[in-house]
């Protein structure tokens, strides 16, 4: 009864909040006049760099909000910050006012009570544009719950490459991939847990080969984790005898991987980035016969997001960025293969026809897929299990 | 130095430096005993031992650092040992000591991505032998980099090392009567290795056991060079300690300060061991030594060690100027031995930066030197009067060893403690917080360099001075500084490349907010891509270069300028 009535006065007063939230906006707007945003983000690509500062220069036009790009080499930097600052009582006027993140640094800041919010769901940008229900990811940050305490900014999917010239009918499975790496061997690797991509490829491998999907998406605690994932470990055991190197090392990155395909050493690198390899052919870091793939059965996609610490000294400009960033205009600029190639998180359908044919002309890099190409994208699994196999991996492979 | 109360100085200098140190192992302590309010932990415990205990990879971590971080220092200090003996006054070997700057001001890890490029199976050597000589026309299927056992990690750590030790001898050597020496024993028929290892080497090493000692701590505890070159399943317990700290979940820190705490403890004992087994052997070979005889069997021990060591050095400078290369590239693939297009682009992109980030960069680096050798020479001074006073030849400080704490404990849980501090002070993200932190890993180095000469000079020159004419303060610059000059310069040029490389203590004093060529370059670096990191690296190491070059070159010219200039102005002037 008590539960109830609790719940119905929320929901009235959420009801209520909605209605004001034109005028909240406007406020927002007013209060970030003249504030700096000091944007603590991964600033390891000089095109992504180049992006920010293009934002940057055109949100100090329109909103009198300055963007300073804080260029990390780890987003684990900006975390240990905050952490920092909590610890010494710091609980205003803190040093970073948005990351960039997503998946274990997300729910590791919003379980401590580092973050402002919510706030990501009162954007214009997002109301106007974001289909809530167009992908799990939205709202389901490796399976941690958003609630609008971060902001979508872009999504990634995994997509493999290789180089027709060595190989031209890569292995599109798990089996066939271990099959190749037999034949091949020293030819096949996967970047090192815990570094993402390499969790992912467990997180991939483990889709395709157990046979209790459905465990995946609840917390580690709740299902048999070894009965889930013995046929990952027995799969990985054959694998890493063949693999590059003799499984004895593995690369720590995917840039490295794309060093080690242009090398030779290796024949097929995965990425996060779909538009990785027509950007690095560019750059003259791979062949250009190089060309993007996908498993048949789909592959693993999630979205980056912007959140804003509890203790940031310009929350409202930090708002004002993210919804800027969320604008069709910053998306279609995104998405551009020869800026960045990063998707855009806006719903195709809400956007005006303008836009729409804006998004239409956009051109690919020659070794980047389509959307259709790309698919139906598999749901990350629960954030518990990052950890969970990691933990396994290394006790398993590196010790 | 005209200096009174020695003592209160000596307590003030000791107070400023302990608060830092402690509050940083604070920081460092609480959190191995579980007990970080931050996260919700507010009671003690000893679960983050029990954890770290349990985990396997702990131990194979422990044994490939013991590994590395002894096996290191060893070879690099018999190799320095060894050069010093072959070439030491000799004129080809002026030529190899100003090489050796270059190697010294390049940061770790961009020398470790050259090795990284020029070992690895699609690395510079395989390619120039392929695939003509080899047959291959992709790289071999081969483990020559991040080998399991650590080679190529000790081989990189050598690479750094030696150079150092190498540098730091040749300044002890002039507190060593050496000539005489060597003239001496040569007289009496004594071989030139077998001088050095029974006479010189015994003399120079207790007054370099300091430097060998950070060396050791260094490979110990070093983490940018072994996440590039070492081996990775497992790594070296530094780089464990690492991903744990920057393990997303927060829970990890509390296992990886008890992992620093280990470390440190480590370190201590590794120390321990390190001095132990130096008494154990010269006490064995001290019958050897004094027996007489011209030379030994051992002294091959030295001649292979020049060979070893020549090599280390030729491949320090391969991968040293592949680096450069890369920055010029724009495809490069294996087998081809250079570039097979060329670019301005990468370089193009990196020359902004370095006019935009010059005067952060240089004003942080010259102020923090600058106060460094300040303090040093203050510190140095009340050691010298109080020797003087108790008449103890090696009376220690209690500076002289806190300041080396900074440098011999794991930076990230340090850094995290100091981090809390500043932020109590309000001092964060300030200008001056950078200078503080940059200063505490500077002073070390210059204190290092300097203490050597600075206890050697002859006191007489400067009595002398005085009792002509009675201005001590004018004298002690003008007489002792002057005549200190070499050791002054290169103790400043060793402080400013050690400053430049500050990428963590910048980026957490700063916030951020106050880029440097460093904290750019590491962050563009992150990528691993070549190009940017042998473009980065340039950048980096272009100031450092110029200073050492400089520190070589003007104190052997100053007094020629000065008079020139004085001739000048005398020549202008109407008396």
């Amino acid at each position: 009864m008590i539960k109830s009535l609790a719940a119905a006065s929320i929901t009235a007063a959420l009801a209520f909040s909605s209605l004001p939230a034109q005028a909240d906006w406007q406020d927002t707007l007013q209060e970030a006049k003249g504030q700096t945003v000091y944007f603590n983000a991964w600033g390891g690509a000089d095109n992504i760099n180049d992006y920010i500062q293009w934002a940057a220069d055109r949100i100090k036009n329109e909103y009198d909000v300055t963007l300073k790009h804080i260029k990390l080499a780890d987003t684990s930097d900006a975390v240990n910050r905050v952490l920092a600052e909590k610890t010494a009582g710091k609980h205003k006027k803190g040093s970073i006012d948005l990351i960039w993140l997503n998946g274990e640094n997300f729910r590791a800041m919003k379980d401590n009570q580092l973050l402002f919010g919510p706030f990501s769901q009162s954007l214009p940008n997002y109301i106007k544009y974001v289909d809530e229900s167009a992908r799990q990811s939205i709202t389901q940050d490796f399976g941690t719950n958003v609630d609008g305490m971060e902001s979508p900014w872009g999504m990634a999917q995994v997509i493999f490459m290789h180089d027709t010239e060595t190989l031209k009918n890569p292995p599109k499975s798990m089996p066939e991939l271990l099959a190749y790496a037999k034949a091949n061997p020293g030819r096949v690797t996967y970047s090192e847990p815990p570094q993402h991509l390499g969790v992912t490829f467990l997180k991939q491998a483990l889709y395709e080969l157990t046979s209790n999907r459905d465990a995946l998406s609840q917390p580690v605690s709740n299902v048999d984790f070894y009965a889930v994932t013995a046929p990952l470990w027995s799969y990985l055991d054959e694998l890493n005898k063949v693999a590059w190197r003799s499984g004895q090392n593995f690369p720590s990155s995917s840039e490295e991987m794309m060093r080690l395909l242009d090398d030779q050493e290796i024949d097929i690198a995965l990425s996060f980035d779909i538009s990785a390899a027509s950007v690095q052919i560019d750059q003259g870091n791979l062949p250009d016969t190089v060309r993007s793939y996908i498993f048949d059965q789909g592959t693993i996609g999630n979205t980056h997001f912007l959140a804003i610490p509890y203790n940031s000294s310009a929350s409202a400009g930090a708002q004002v960025v993210a919804n800027f960033l969320l604008s069709p205009e910053a998306q279609i600029r995104k998405q551009m293969p020869t800026i960045w190639g990063d998707l855009s998180v806006l719903s195709y359908k809400k956007l005006s026809k303008a836009d729409q044919a804006k998004f239409d002309a956009l051109p690919r890099g020659i070794a980047t897929l389509s959307i259709a190409e790309l698919g139906e994208t598999l749901p990350e699994p629960h954030s518990s299990w990052v950890e969970a196999l990691e933990t396994e991996w290394r006790k398993r492979y590196a010790k | 130095m005209p200096l009174k109360h020695t003592k209160w100085i000596t307590v003030l200098i000791a107070a400023i430096m302990t608060l830092p140190i402690f509050i940083g192992l604070i920081g460092t302590l609480l959190p191995a005993f579980q007990y970080f309010p931050p996260i919700g932990e507010y009671h003690f415990s000893t679960q983050p031992w029990q954890n770290m205990f349990a985990e396997s990879e702990f131990y194979s971590s422990l044994k490939l650092t013991l590994i590395t971080g002894v096996g290191a220092p060893l070879l690099a200090l018999w190799l320095a040992f060894s050069l010093l003996a072959w070439g030491y006054q000799r004129p080809f070997f002026r030529k190899i000591e100003t090489l050796l700057s270059p190697i010294l001001a390049v940061p770790h890890a961009a020398i470790a991505i050259g090795l990284l490029f020029l070992l690895s199976p699609s690395g510079w050597l395989v390619r120039i032998f392929s695939p003509w000589l080899s047959g291959f026309v992709r790289p071999p299927n081969w483990i020559t980099v991040q080998d399991p056992y650590g080679l190529s990690l000790i081989f990189a750590l050598v690479v750094k090392e030696m150079p150092y030790l190498l540098f730091v001898m040749l300044a002890a050597m002039k507190s060593l009567q050496a000539r005489e020496t060597i003239h001496a024993c040569q007289a009496l028929g004594y071989g030139r290795f077998a001088l050095w290892r029974k006479v010189l080497i015994p003399q120079l090493y207790p007054i370099i056991r300091l430097p060998i000692f950070i060396v050791v701590a260094f490979s110990l505890t070093v983490v940018d060079l072994a996440l590039v070159i070492g081996p990775n399943t497992p790594s070296t317990l530094a780089v464990t300690l690492y991903r744990w700290f920057n393990n997303p979940d927060l829970a990890m820190r509390l296992m990886g300060s008890a992992g620093a705490v280990f470390l440190m403890i480590t370190i201590i004992l590794v120390l321990g061991g390190w001095e132990f087994c130096h008494r154990c052997l010269s006490k064995l070979t001290r019958y050897e030594r004094s027996n007489g005889r011209r030379c030994g069997a051992t002294d091959n021990l030295l001649g292979s060690g020049v060979i070893l060591g020549l090599i280390t050095l030729v491949s320090a400078f391969i991968a040293l100027m592949l680096l450069p290369v890369w920055s010029l590239a724009k495809r490069w693939r294996f087998p081809d031995a250079l570039p097979s297009k060329w670019t301005w682009d990468n370089i193009e992109r990196a020359t902004p930066l370095l006019i935009e980030l010059t005067s952060n960069t240089l004003s942080i680096a010259l102020i923090a030197t600058i106060m460094a050798c300040a303090a040093s020479l203050l510190m140095l001074e009340t050691k010298r009067k109080s020797m003087e006073e108790s008449n103890k030849p090696t009376e220690q400080h209690a500076f002289d060893w806190l300041i080396y704490v900074p440098i011999l404990l794991p930076q990230i849980g340090f850094l995290f403690g100091l981090h809390v501090l500043l932020i109590y002070l309000d001092l964060n993200g300030s200008f001056c917080a950078i200078i503080a932190l940059h200063l505490m890993y500077v002073l070390p180095y210059v204190y290092l360099t300097l203490k050597g000469p600075y206890l050697a000079y002859n006191e007489n020159y400067l009595l002398q001075a005085n009792r002509l004419r009675y201005r001590p303060w004018h004298h002690y610059v003008s007489v002792k500084l002057a005549m200190l000059k070499p050791s002054l310069f290169t103790a400043f040029a060793m402080g400013f490349s050690v400053s430049i490389a500050q990428y963590l203590p910048t980026l957490i004093a700063g916030e951020g907010r106050h880029s440097t060529l460093t904290t750019e370059a590491v962050a563009r670096a992150a990528s691993g891509d070549r190009k940017q990191v042998g473009s980065m690296a340039l950048l980096q190491a272009f100031f450092p270069v110029i200073v050492f070059w400089l520190a070589q070159i003007i104190p052997a010219r100053w007094t020629k300028w000065r008079l020139a200039m004085k001739t000048l102005f005398k020549k202008g002037s109407p008396c």
